[in-house]
């Protein structure tokens, strides 16, 4: 049985679905019995999905504005 | 299980005709590139440098080189690779302005315990608990307080979901560094989250978790081959 720090060390392995079979197995294996591991795997996924949806760091509009800004006098100055 | 191993052609960037069609003088297939990946570049200045005054500076200089050295692009990874690391470049570049070093690997900032802290579970969709702007705010904040690298590793990786390769030859840093990094990452923006998903703990919270760290030693002190409770 994998110990609590060996899920830790594989817990991308683990949510990204890459390692071996086995290790996926024994992953899953400890999980399914350590309450503390389950909850921390559980949260991790969790919050990757909500940090994606969410959709972070947009560009603001005026950010935006003044790149096509820069890049139209840059252009303008190559004529 | 695929083959993991890093093998790029240039048939599968998806930019591959717009790059061309820009190396011809067409500044309209560059405007289009540009559209594209502004979000992108933005994430990386902004995660690097933590300031949006520098990350528009860095974003500008960014597709400004971008189209004066595009004639240097080899084929040899996806056009967002490469625009990436010039943008990381970039970011770096300012940050060295404003400080005396500017690494991405600096081992100072890298936290040494990984071992999480909060550990009781959360309320189903956590995420319904907030308003969407509200949500948002937190978010970045959780990943404000990540130090730069573990910033823009996860903005790459979990946001703009390069591949580990690619995160790794867009920041110039090792495959084991980078996924020692997003582990890193993953665990401390996980711990900034739970602050506010987290139920509170209970008493049979507390009991289940006693009890499932008792019984897991038991399993793992009975299957180890002269384990912790004797020789064979």
């Amino acid at each position: 049985m994998l110990t609590c720090q060996e899920v830790l060390d594989n817990l991308s392995c683990y949510l990204d679905g890459e390692g071996s079979e086995e290790l996926r197995r024994e992953l899953e294996r400890h999980i399914a019995r350590c309450a503390q591991c389950f909850v921390i795997v559980d949260t991790t996924k969790q919050s990757l999905r909500i940090i994606a949806d969410c959709e972070p760091f947009e560009v603001p509009l005026a950010t935006s504005a003044r790149l096509y800004e820069r890049l139209a006098h840059f252009f303008a100055g190559l004529l | 299980m695929p083959n993991r191993k890093y093998s790029f052609s240039p048939a599968q960037d998806e930019d591959g005709p717009l790059v061309e069609r820009t190396l011809e003088g067409d500044r309209q297939a560059y405007e289009q590139l540009v559209r594209k990946h502004e979000k992108r570049v933005f994430r990386t200045t902004i995660a690097i440098l933590g300031e949006l005054a520098d990350a528009e500076e860095a974003m500008q200089e960014t597709f400004l080189k971008a189209y004066q050295n595009l004639h240097t692009f080899r084929r040899d990874a996806r056009f967002t690779t490469w625009l990436t690391r010039i943008a990381v470049n970039e970011s770096l570049q300012i940050l060295r302005r404003r400080r005396d070093t500017a690494a991405l690997d600096d081992p100072e900032t890298a936290p040494q315990n990984l071992r999480p802290h909060r550990v009781e579970e959360w309320y189903a969709n956590p995420e319904r608990h907030y308003a969407a702007a509200e949500l948002k705010r937190i978010v970045e904040e959780a990943i404000r307080a990540l130090p730069p690298t573990y910033r823009v590793v996860l903005l790459l990786r979990d946001v703009e979901e390069l591949s580990t390769e690619e995160t790794a030859a867009a920041l110039g840093l090792s495959i084991p560094a980078t996924k020692s990094r997003v582990l890193r990452a993953r665990l401390m923006v996980r711990e900034a989250l739970a602050a506010y998903f987290e139920k509170p703990p209970t008493l049979r919270s507390r009991l289940r978790r006693a009890t499932s760290m008792v019984r897991n030693m038991m399993a793992m002190a009975l299957e180890r081959p002269g384990g912790w409770f004797g020789g064979r």
